[in-house]
């Protein structure tokens, strides 16, 4: 059976066409570049950055195109090829600059025409993708119907074998890429109809419809939704992927993107769209498995990142003065915690622990009557900042500190905060109404608690209290680094709120409340918080992309998941040990963890551009 | 850089248009404005915010922004067109032809960089002198703008010297590089009173020494007459009257002016005779303006179908044509028809104490080290021994500048801080040392506050009912949703707004409606005592009386003790009945309003009076500028605190200014003075204003 190309079909007539425009591109950006550095006026519309940029860009794109076009080599580019491009390139260049020069003489603003030629030589090169796409997705079966009319009608194969050939040959019509697009066509649907309901009623949706005024904003939201879709359709119904993520099949070891499979059972896929790992697992399918993963980890870690940085960091910046007064309800909280948590460690944790602890604990007892809590959570928060943050993984993943339980008691810890959080907001609001703050409570306290509960117990671990009322434990490794990203991005978070909050507080609306006699919390959670939402909500986007490489680096070193687990990381690290033989393996989770993070942070942007507006 | 010679009008502003264009829309900013500066002239632009004065001020300055486009007229500086200007001409003319001082000074200042350094780019730049000329020349101008030791003066960082000092060091600045034309944005609206009354003297004495050409910024009448030759009233983007200061306050040619004049107090202005009359309407919208005349729904001379009619064009109103006004009937106005009172209003009885204060003190301990307790403590003393009484429906004023120890006593009485020493006694039993968490919801209910950024005054993220029916829920009032919701629109019927804003949001509402939603918002529990915290000093002019009026209404129907916090000394003397001056945490004068406002003064009181510029060409004042800044509350000068900037020190014989706190003095009747000022000497003391004599 024939492999898969790259672009199908009728990669051929469309082809010429790109490669004119992109040569054509390349070089009016040359030359717009080059003539924006001789002549250093402002008008210039290209830097040079923009135009290295765009150069390296199209450099990738030929080096596709050409492999693409280029039958006798399937998959990898040689070096060789690489090298005549980049003197093809230089030739470019130095043909760009003469014609630069020539051209001063005839236009105003040469460079100015240069970069709006580049500019159509873009969206031409636009135009002729789609043409191109929609070309291949159309006419793809045509090349089966012509095989069929010439094929002897005695000799035609049974109806079933027939779909299937037709079905094969359809695919290779199409290629790689466009196989890809049709597998995605979920994703597309939802998309297309979340774009189209948002843009009709953008006016009446807040930050969220302005976003559709930005386009930064709106590409970046694409991006987001696109990983996010993907995750969802593949995560709950199995769509998108085209194996299993640990299927191995015979014979695909390594093999580049678009091998048939030796023996296709029924119903199968009949291709490794984008080849296979060296353990012989499809690439794209596990691309796609990984965002199921990094879809579901990095916003819920993130999110409980906040809810531990928020509960904390409003008190810091709210209440100046010493932490603790002597006799009063602060101190015997503090105090009773503290007491409650050496005695645990002197049950569970052994004596040195229980020494450690409370010498920690007390020396700062004693030095909350002194600082103000700001100075004692700012200088914790610091100390947590200061330290290493993969050291801190390694040591915290480490099976022999797992065993300790370590991890589970950080949970406990870090997962008590969105209780704590949710509690008080609840109880503040309803402060002067106890029937509805007491329905409210329950509502919400107590299925929280439950989760909170059975999630920090483990069968077989340090934590085993619940037993067989335990019905849900994650995935194993998933606690681990749930916990590590929290406790690491807690308490930069801390710090952000802790700044708004000091610089909310003194707004008059504040001291309105509190001349109105409303209490500490309400004031932090209903005026200081609400109000601080716009740089909350843009640094939590970009944290779900730091998170996100946080995952990745996790993964590439191996840290917390399984081995075989298909994040993207593990995947990265995976392919690396072979990059420089087959580059397919590795390159496309890399290429998904690039886009999901460019568009977390494009959408920040957008959104912190449009809330600032108005 | 050469100046450009030239004898005519240093800046000819010819049927100016602005616009800025935003993706909805072009938003017209300024339209057909004319005005023309002559050398040595000072002009003033004078209108409410929003009007399009400063933009008027940045389309000089060619600095309009990304969207900001002049759509028609022309701009001539020395007589030449700014437009055929190219870029390297208009930096060039950038700070070394035309200079422009803003409102903010600190954010004028590079805060990285020392004051010399920032002074000396000016001439180097534009110039090209020497380092040594340039440092030479710094120090000449910063002797000019009369601060204290220069070449300290030079070699500090800017977060290092006093609001009013960095405002001379940006007029210090601006005169640097000698400029033909200097435009002031409203230079200072940021400073104290008698700090502004400072700066205004210099930067009058500075455009006589160095012939310079002014355009003065301003909301201010007041400062406007004090300081220019000519003014330009400005109403939604157009000039509306424009001629000679004189000219314009005596013999005003349009509606709008005439309205704005009626809205400010000034002396003879009374709250129950004779009320400020405030512009009905609100501002348009720059893209709703009104066909016709801009201020035509708002003008009591409308005329259906004359005055909506089309472009309204400027007219002269008077032979010479120096007078103008854009106005379609001003010759058939009787601009001398005394206004007419619409009701007047009955005093509300004064009754029983409510509110005494007894010696009351409140220091702050400043520790050098916060977390290890080390390095010496510092006492700051934001109060001291502050005593006084204040009745039912009594509206007393508390006057005095930034630093003075106003808000803290605020906090104290509301609760937020406990006195150090004193007693607070509403009704008898002592408050001052029961923190807000601690009082029983009536003695919350009863004190409030109505407070002085109305940007600020309101959480921007919850609906304006929401937050009243917030502060019915803590004040334990009505028993049910339903039943707050009803008081919630009560309320907001009570502060004249439409039922319609409760689900609103606060940024949907202009200042004023979320000063009277604030103003709702404190009257929640009925209140008895209301501070209030510079009401309208952050509103226009139009809306400052109607809000003014708002709380004097309420306060005749609720017989509510107004603690009236302000530095507008004219507003003061308009609603109060008694009037507390403070300085440095003292009590320097009490008195009835009168008392206050005539002879024997304190030596404050009189600079203070002298300081707020008065908008009406009849009024005679003395002069008096203070040296100076106020001293810091963490190092009070010893003896009496205002002996650092007092003109009547050396009437008081044995240096006891230096060494001795002055006893409080009565002066018959109530009035207090704490001065050693023997009782002679304060008699003799003239009025400040003097209404001259027709």
């Amino acid at each position: 059976m024939e492999p898969l190309t790259w672009f199908g079909a009728y990669a051929g007539f469309f082809g010429s066409f790109l490669a004119v425009f992109a040569t054509l591109a390349v070089l009016a950006g040359l030359c717009s570049m080059l003539l924006a550095l001789t002549d250093s006026s402002p008008r210039g519309s290209f830097s040079l950055f923009n135009g290295i940029a765009v150069v390296t860009l199209l450099l990738v794109g030929i080096g596709y195109i050409y492999n693409a076009l280029s039958p006798s080599l399937s998959g990898g580019m040689e070096l060789a090829a690489l090298g005549k491009i980049l003197l093809g390139l230089l030739a470019l260049g130095v043909f760009a600059a003469m014609l630069g020069v020539f051209m001063k003489t005839f236009f105003d603003n040469p460079a100015e025409t240069m970069g709006s030629l580049f500019a159509l030589m873009l969206k031409l090169i636009g135009l002729t993708a789609v043409a191109w796409l929609g070309y291949t997705l159309l006419f793809a079966g045509a090349g089966f119907r012509d095989t069929l009319a010439s094929m002897d009608p005695a000799a035609l194969p049974t109806g079933e074998e027939l779909a299937q050939q037709k079905r094969i040959a359809t695919m290779q019509g199409r290629g790689i890429l466009a196989s890809i697009f049709m597998r995605f066509l979920p994703v597309w649907i939802a998309l297309g109809l979340l774009f189209a309901l948002s843009m009709a009623y953008k006016r009446k949706l807040g930050l969220y419809g302005k976003l559709f005024d930005n386009a930064i904003g709106i590409f970046g939201f694409f991006l987001v939704m696109f990983w996010v879709f993907t995750a969802l359709f593949n995560g709950l119904f199995d769509m998108i992927a085209t194996h299993g993520p640990l299927d191995q099949l015979s014979g695909m070891k390594n093999k580049v993107p678009g091998t048939p499979l030796r023996d296709i059972s029924e119903g199968a896929y009949p291709f490794y769209l984008l080849g296979g790992d060296n353990l012989a697992r499809d690439v794209f399918s596990r691309m796609v498995t990984g965002s199921v993963i990094v879809v579901m980890i990095a916003p819920l870690a993130t999110l409980f990142a906040f809810m531990v940085g928020i509960t904390l960091g409003l008190p810091a910046g709210y209440f100046s003065g010493p932490a603790l007064r002597k006799g009063s309800l602060g101190m015997i909280a503090t105090g009773v915690v503290f007491g409650l948590a050496t005695l645990a460690a002197l049950v569970w944790g052994g004596l040195a622990n229980f020494l450690m602890l409370a010498v920690i604990l007390g020396m700062l007892f004693v030095l909350m009557f002194r600082a103000s809590l700001d100075t004692v959570l700012s200088f914790l928060a610091n100390l947590i900042l200061a330290f290493p943050v993969i050291l801190l993984f390694y040591l915290l993943v480490t099976p022999e500190i797992v065993e300790t339980g370590l991890p589970q008691y950080m949970a406990i810890v870090l997962f008590i905060f969105p209780i704590v959080f949710a509690g008080v907001l609840i109880s503040s609001r309803f402060q002067t109404d106890p029937g509805k703050n007491r329905f409210w409570l329950m509502v919400v306290l107590i299925p929280m608690a439950v989760l909170y509960a059975v999630t920090i117990n483990a069968p077989d671990s340090q934590i085993n209290l619940l037993g067989p009322l335990d019905f849900f434990n994650p995935a194993p490794g998933v606690l681990v680094v749930f916990v590590s990203v929290v406790f690491v991005n807690s308490p930069t978070v801390f710090r952000i709120v802790r700044g708004l909050a000091l610089d909310i507080h003194s707004r008059d609306y504040v001291a309105a409340a509190q001349t109105r006699g409303e209490g500490p919390w309400y004031i932090m959670l209903w005026e200081i918080l609400p109000n601080a939402r716009g740089p909350l909500i843009v640094d939590f986007c970009l944290r779900i992309g730091y998170t996100t490489i946080l995952l990745g680096t996790l993964g590439f070193f191996g840290l917390g998941l399984p081995p075989e687990s298909p994040d993207w990381g593990s995947t990265i690290n995976e392919g690396r040990k072979l990059l420089s033989i087959y580059a397919h393996p590795a390159l496309p989770p890399a290429f998904a963890l690039l886009t999901l993070v460019l568009g977390l942070n494009l959408l920040a942007d957008g959104l912190r551009e449009e809330s600032l507006k108005d | 850089m050469a100046k450009i010679q030239y004898d005519g009008p240093i800046l000819e502003i010819d049927k100016l248009s602005i616009s800025f264009f935003t993706r909805l829309r072009e938003i017209p900013a300024v339209m057909d404005f004319s005005v023309k500066v002559a050398p040595g002239e000072a002009v003033g632009l004078v209108g409410e915010s929003g009007c399009g004065k400063s933009t008027v001020a940045l389309g000089v300055m060619r600095d309009l922004g990304k969207n900001g486009h002049i759509v028609g007229g022309s701009i001539k500086f020395k007589g030449r067109d700014m437009a055929s200007m190219s870029a390297d001409e208009l930096r060039d003319i950038r700070g070394n032809e035309i200079a422009m001082i803003y409102q903010e000074p600190m954010a004028s200042l590079n805060p990285a960089m020392k004051i010399g350094r920032q002074l000396m780019e000016v001439p180097m730049i534009h110039e090209g002198v020497s380092e040594e000329e340039a440092y030479n020349r710094a120090l000449e101008v910063v002797t000019d703008v009369k601060l204290p030791d220069p070449a300290r003066m030079l070699s500090s960082y800017p977060h290092q010297l006093s609001g009013g000092q960095q405002q001379r060091i940006v007029i210090a600045m601006a005169l640097m590089s000698k400029p033909s034309l200097l435009i002031l944005d409203e230079p200072t609206t940021a400073l104290d009173v008698t700090v502004e009354a400072a700066v205004v003297e210099l930067v009058k004495d500075l455009g006589k020494k160095y012939g310079t050409s002014m355009l003065f910024i301003s909301h201010n009448l007041g400062l406007v007459l004090e300081t220019c030759d000519r003014i330009c009233v400005m109403y939604s983007g157009e000039a509306v009257e424009r001629g000679d200061i004189k000219e314009v306050f005596n013999n005003m040619q349009h509606p709008y002016t005439q309205a704005l004049f009626r809205s400010i107090p000034l002396p003879g202005a009374d709250k129950n005779a004779r009320p400020l009359v405030a512009i009905p309407g609100n501002f348009p919208l720059p893209h709703e303006r009104p066909k016709g005349c801009n201020f035509g729904p708002r003008c009591d001379y409308f005329e259906e179908g004359r005055c909506d009619q089309g472009f309204v064009p400027m007219a002269a109103a008077d032979e010479t044509g120096s007078h103008e006004t854009r106005c379609l009937k001003f010759t058939e106005i009787d601009w001398k028809a005394p206004l007419i009172a619409a009701e007047t209003k009955t005093k509300g009885e004064i009754g029983e104490v409510v509110l005494s204060m007894q010696n009351l003190k409140k220091y702050y301990e400043v520790a050098a080290n916060a977390l290890f307790g080390g390095g010496e403590k510092r006492v700051v003393k934001a109060n001291e021994t502050l005593s006084f009484e204040a009745r039912e429906s009594e509206t007393l004023a508390i006057v005095g500048e930034s630093g003075c120890g106003k808000s803290t006593f605020a906090k104290v009485l509301m609760g937020l801080e406990t006195a150090t020493d004193g007693q607070i006694l509403l009704d008898g039993q002592g408050i001052g040392n029961t923190p807000i968490e601690k009082r029983d919801t009536k003695t919350v209910a009863d004190v409030q506050m109505v407070f002085q950024n109305p940007f600020d005054t309101l959480n921007p993220s919850m609906t304006v009912g929401r937050q009243i029916i917030r502060a019915l829920e803590i004040f334990d009032i009505g028993n049910s949703d339903a039943e707050r919701r009803e008081r919630m629109l009560k309320l907001l019927d009570l502060v004249k707004l439409p039922r319609a804003f409760a689900d609103r949001m606060p940024r949907q509402l202009s200042g004023g409606q979320k000063q009277r939603v604030g103003i709702a918002r404190a009257f929640a529990g009925d209140a008895r005592i209301v501070v209030a915290d510079e009401p309208v000093s952050a509103l226009d002019v139009s809306v400052q009386a109607a809000v003014t009026d708002l709380l004097m209404e309420i306060q005749r129907e609720h017989k509510t003790t107004l603690l009236f916090i302000s530095h507008d000394l004219s507003i003061v003397r308009y609603l109060s009945d008694r009037v507390m001056v403070m300085y440095l945490g003292h009590v320097v004068e009490l008195g009835t309003t009168d008392e206050v406002f005539s002879p024997p003064y304190h030596p404050y009181t009189e600079a203070l009076l002298s300081a707020v510029p008065i908008a009406d060409t009849s009024i005679e004042k003395q002069h008096i500028v203070l040296e100076g800044d106020i001293p810091s509350a963490m190092n009070p000068p010893s003896g009496c605190p205002f002996q650092t900037r007092c003109r009547w020190k050396s009437e008081v014989p044995g240096g006891l200014c230096d060494s001795e706190i002055p006893p409080v003095k009565d002066m018959g009747n109530g009035h207090q003075i704490k001065c050693h000022l023997s009782n002679e000497i304060l008699k003799k003391m003239d009025p400040v204003i003097k209404i001259a004599a027709e």
